[in-house]
């Protein structure tokens, strides 16, 4: 499965211009693999790593601007007292995906996106360890996140919330289908995460560069590596919890039900030590990102590597024992309530760790910027607030007067929007060039980045004073007699946070419109190495070619691009760098010597079957066990066929272009 | 980038020099200038008076939780605003001006270090009082009255118990014996006395909060958690359900009255006076009958007799809800003093006109105890909320999302249903209900 180097005897090499044309060969399984590599059948079969992460990419960001509707119609609701925009019911559904869908939907598949997409060529291989169930992963997650949203057109969404406490998420609390949709649609996504993961830790440990030892390694591809083993053990815990809640509803299972003698918090136990773990899972990968941008536009290597990677992984571990913060009244017992209160207080060390390196990063530095910069900087002092108002509230007697409230509110949405949400925006502008061969414009780049910061701050900023000041989360009005007198009422707050919801959503149209802008026709394309890059994605093409690179690189150096490029002429403690090599001049150089025999894996029909058949079993648990048989058949076929599948298409089934020296010009 | 040596040298010893002149200049001046900016901002951007902030604490409980908090929130703001300027700096100062590139360093170990010790250092310092406040508010031995509250969709139960000695939180009546008081929405207790809330729910969790008495505790099924409140200034303190509960809520809220000892007895010896049916011949005697066929199956109220049938013996029957029937949760609300209190429907609507309620609720802790038990008058009476509740309650507090989605609950409603009464009917039970106090 993983990519094969074909013994050379077997290589048929077309004389160059001329077209391979595809024969029918001997057919192995169920399907001959398709062998596909234009038009819409190149995209529902590929198992191209740099093709799912767009899709990945293009998925989370449709769903972003589902799950901005749903807070923007949030904030309308809350502008003033008692609103009318929404009735409670639809509120209750409103937050309850606002926070499914950023969480699930929008973040952590904008991560994979970037994973997929840029750990192969980080670490100079040509595609995952596992590509067809990388197709597979996306596959899942997109069917996942429809079954999920078609409950709104099904009899309504879920209601209790993205923590979905028992027992209110019981049949007798919430009896439309909602719930069902929500658990089974987790479920779904679950599994795409955690294929997913195994998938990226083989890959990160089996197929790096020559020469790259881990210690070498970007620190993007090394955090997202911490995000997998977080996700390889977080999400088993989530899924047994939510097995438990399908038995629980579908099967009249009594897991949660109190007059059975259950005890509701197990679920929360469950919940959180997923929930928590979970956090990380959706701020790494930015923190990555970070780290990845401000060496470039500081020209300096990342400040205390091995540390940032340490602490990078200490947040990982220590993130499996703070769950209970999450639970300080939940009445866990002052013993409980304190240990994790002072384990919480020392997962914030690590954290600091990360924001004095990086600002360390740029001290002495030469520092451009672009727009990508901008946002990495905006991480940096957006998530230093969250993380200090995370700190007010790791102590837990402060907890109890804070937890439920806007205060929380705020907090997080500090850490998932200053810290996550920010970071992958600046990835999208530093890495666009990179994936789409254009480059964003980055005027219209910097009104999108100030819009953005304006707007978050002016919607979240206020939400420390509502919650403070005592407004809870979750309800579908708020009361005047509450609300406090004077100019600055919690009324006025309220209001603010309204008003720059609407300047933040501008921020992120102006992103959409910043796409549109820069591919126009007429645009140029983008330069080989516009930011004077340092990590390995930038020694090949861009847009990457189908094999990545030429020749795969031997790497000397952390940063091997950069010590490509310039050499330092000082002597002693003294430095002097010179250019001594463009990006186009070693890209040249790469071409010229590159592999002979490079072979690629094949598409295939069974990742986007196989996903298939989970949706199907899904509306099976739901309305019909028949349906559920059926989906489960599928399945089982689809997993013969992928099985039966030989790993590569015969020879004279596909090949991709390699290059300069190959050209193959049409296919199927 | 063709920077000669002696050039560059030039430029990093410069760097240098300028750059401990702003560490110093600019940091003291931009710190200060921030923190006097942030407090001022911290101190007039809020609200005043509103009821639930969390950083008025009006009682010894949510005292020492605040005593915790405001050193943890100062540290906090300080090293923010320490960073953010630091951040600032370094962006001004090493912003691309054309200079050369710069070492490719790879970091100094004891400066990432001395980054470790310092959060260590300050978290530990925050660390400790932590765990001694934890322990503090969770001490139970303390505890010089138990009053017992119950969750349910989207109201709160209290019930206070009599103690062995006869008495209700220490005072005993002033005439008769003792018999458990059962209320909802306002829980009253005696200024000065620490008093420990024991509380489960009936059916999903919810989550008992007055911010300015103490933090929340979540109330859960299945099991029973405590929580102490203790205030010396009489007042209202009002709270809300803070553990997301379903449907309405947002329209579950409480409130907890503190009054002086002298008035506690009062309250306690008029809740525990005999029932007094309305004269004959009143509007609120008519109103007696339409409560027993129309609201009695699901609300107590203590006492209430039907002198229209009667049992075996031949006497009066005595009025005895079963809401359990009807209900999911098995509860209604106890309205036999409703109007001594000065909120309904789980307190999210007042019983009191506006200019009544800021009457009562602004008044001095020296005049609180009279005003409020003077209760609801007729003046005083918002008919408005009352009569649009008794006219379709779920269309005022959305009680089920859909009717016929009642299948997983054999029909019993969450809350109170619609109970197609007359307008007549409606000013019957309110002029009965106005006597209720």
């Amino acid at each position: 499965m993983a990519i094969i180097e074909r013994p050379s005897d077997t290589v048929a090499l077309a004389p160059s211009g001329a077209p391979a044309v595809a024969t029918p060969g001997t057919s192995y399984g169920v399907f001959r693999r398709p062998v596909h590599t234009t038009g819409w059948k190149s995209w529902l079969f590929t198992i191209d790593h740099k093709k799912l992460g767009i899709m990945y990419g293009i998925t989370s960001m449709v769903f972003f601007i589902i799950g901005g509707v749903e807070a923007l119609l949030i904030r309308l609701q809350l502008a003033g007292p008692n609103g009318t925009v929404l009735n409670a019911d639809q509120y209750n559904q409103m937050f309850t995906m606002h926070a499914t869908t950023m969480v699930f939907l929008f973040v952590m598949p904008m991560a994979a996106a970037f994973a997929n997409y840029m750990v192969p060529l980080q670490i100079g291989a040509r595609d995952v360890a596992f590509p067809r169930i990388n197709a597979f992963g996306y596959w899942a997650y997109l069917f996942g996140g429809l079954l999920l949203n078609s409950a709104w057109f099904l009899g309504g969404a879920a209601d209790g919330g993205w923590f979905m406490y028992a027992p209110n998420s019981s049949v007798v609390f919430s009896p439309t289908n909602g719930v069902d949709f929500w658990g089974l649609g987790l479920q779904i996504t679950g599994i795409a995460s955690l294929t997913g993961a195994i998938n990226l830790i083989v890959t990160v440990i089996n197929m790096r560069a020559p020469g790259m030892s881990l210690m070498k390694m970007p620190i993007f591809t090394w955090m997202v590596m911490v995000v997998q083993f977080l996700l390889l053990f977080a999400m088993p815990v989530i899924t047994v919890a939510l097995f438990m809640l399908m038995f629980q509803r579908s099967f009249d299972a009594t897991f949660f039900s109190v007059e059975a003698g259950a005890d509701p918090l197990l679920w929360q136990h469950l919940f959180w030590i997923f929930g928590h773990p979970e956090v990380y899972i959706i701020v790494l990968p930015s923190f990555g990102i970070v780290s990845e941008i401000l060496p470039v536009f500081s020209k300096k290597p990342l400040f205390g590597y091995p540390l940032i990677v340490f602490s990078g992984a200490a947040i990982g571990l220590v993130g499996w024992g703070v769950w209970a913060h999450h639970m300080f009244a939940s009445g866990l017992g002052p013993i409980s309530v304190a240990v994790f209160s002072v384990a919480t207080m020392a997962i914030a060390i690590p954290t600091g760790v990360k924001i004095v390196n990086w600002t360390l990063t740029m001290w002495g530095g030469k520092i451009a910027f672009t727009v990508p910069m901008l946002y990495a900087v905006g991480v940096i002092v957006q998530f230093t607030i969250g993380g200090l108002s995370g700190v007010t509230h790791s102590v837990a007697p402060s907890d109890t007067q804070q937890t439920d409230t806007y205060y929380i509110v705020a907090h997080f949405h500090y850490v998932i929007f200053g810290g996550a949400v920010l970071g992958l925006f600046g990835g999208l502008y530093y890495w666009w060039p990179k994936i789409f061969g254009k480059m964003l414009n980055e005027r219209l780049g910097k009104w999108n980045f100030w819009l953005t910061i304006v707007g978050m701050n002016l919607t979240f900023g206020p939400m420390h004073v509502i919650g403070i000041q005592g407004q809870p989360r979750r309800m579908y009005v708020w009361t005047e007699n509450r609300a406090g007198e004077g100019f600055f009422n919690l009324g006025f707050w309220n209001l603010m946070a309204t008003v720059g919801s609407f300047v933040l959503s501008l921020g992120v149209l102006l992103f959409l419109i910043n796409i549109y802008v820069s591919h126009r026709k007429g645009t140029q394309p983008a330069p080989l190495d516009p930011w004077d890059a340092r990590s390995l994605e930038w020694i090949t093409s861009s847009p990457p070619k189908e094999h990545n690179f030429d020749r795969l690189p031997t790497v000397g150096h952390l940063d091997e691009f950069f010590h490509r490029k310039y050499e330092d002429r000082g002597e002693g403690e003294r430095h002097d760098y010179h250019q001594v090599a463009t990006a186009e001049e070693i890209l040249a150089g790469e071409e010229a010597n590159g592999d002979k025999h490079i072979h690629l894996p094949s598409p295939s029909y069974w990742p986007i079957l196989l996903a298939f058949s989970l949706p199907v079993m899904g509306y099976g648990v739901i309305y019909n066990l028949y349906l559920l048989a059926g989906g489960a058949l599928l399945a089982l076929v689809s997993m013969y066929g992928w099985g039966m599948e030989p790993h590569t298409a015969p020879s004279d089934d596909y090949d991709p272009p390699t290059g300069t020296e190959l050209e193959v010009a049409a296919h199927g | 980038m063709s920077h000669s040596r002696e050039d560059h040298e030039r430029t990093m010893s410069t760097d240098v020099r300028t750059t401990r002149r702003l560490q110093n200049v600019r940091f003291r001046s931009l710190t200060s200038a921030g923190l006097t900016a942030a407090a001022v901002l911290g101190l007039s951007a809020c609200a005043s008076n509103a009821p639930q902030d969390t950083w008025k604490p009006a009682g010894e409980n949510a005292q020492k939780i605040h005593d915790l908090q405001w050193p943890v929130f100062t540290v906090a703001g300080i090293v923010g605003v320490i960073v953010l300027v630091f951040i600032g700096v370094i962006v001004f100062r090493f912003r691309d001006r054309g200079q050369a590139i710069p070492e490719q360093t790879h970091g100094k170990a004891w400066l990432e270090y001395l980054f470790i010790a310092i959060p260590a250092v300050i978290l530990t310092a925050i660390a400790i009082p932590t765990v001694g406040v934890v322990m503090a508010l969770a001490d139970t031995d303390d505890t010089e009255c138990i009053i017992n509250v119950t969750g349910q969709q989207w109201w709160w139960e209290y019930d206070y118990e009599v103690e062995p000695d006869g008495t209700i939180c220490g005072f005993a009546p002033s005439a008769g014996e003792a018999s458990p008081i059962i209320t909802s929405g306002q829980v009253v207790i005696p200024a000065g006395t620490k008093v420990l809330m024991r509380g489960t729910s009936r059916d999903v969790i919810h989550s008992y909060w007055i911010p300015r008495l103490n933090g929340k505790r979540d109330m859960v099924p299945g099991r029973v958690h405590y929580l102490r409140l203790q205030s010396d200034t009489p007042g209202i303190y009002a709270g809300q359900c803070t553990e997301f509960c379903g449907l309405s809520h947002a329209n579950m809220r409480m409130e907890t009255v503190v009054l002086e000892p002298a008035d506690f007895q009062r309250w306690l010896d008029n809740e525990l006076e005999p029932y007094q049916s309305p004269d004959e011949g009143t509007l609120a005697k008519e109103g007696e009958s339409t409560y027993i066929t129309q609201c009695s199956r699901c609300h107590q109220v203590n006492g209430l007799v039907d002198d229209k049938g009667t049992d075996d013996a031949g006497d009066d029957t005595l009025v005895v809800s079963y809401p359990d029937q009807f209900v999911y949760s098995g509860a209604a609300p106890n309205l036999t003093n409703l109007m001594g209190r000065n909120t309904f429907a789980g307190a999210s609507w007042d019983l009191l006109t506006p200019e009544c309620r800021d009457d009562v609720w602004g008044a001095s802790p020296e005049e609180f105890g009279d005003k409020y038990l003077a209760g609801v008058t007729e003046e005083c009476l918002n008919e408005i909320d009352l009569r649009e509740w008794l006219r379709n309650a779920p269309a005022k507090k959305p009680m089920y999302a859909d009717a016929e989605l009642l299948e997983p609950t054999d029909g019993k409603t969450r809350g109170m249903p619609y109970l197609a009464l007359s307008e007549d009917q409606i000013d019957q039970l309110i002029a009965y209900l106005l006597e209720r106090k």
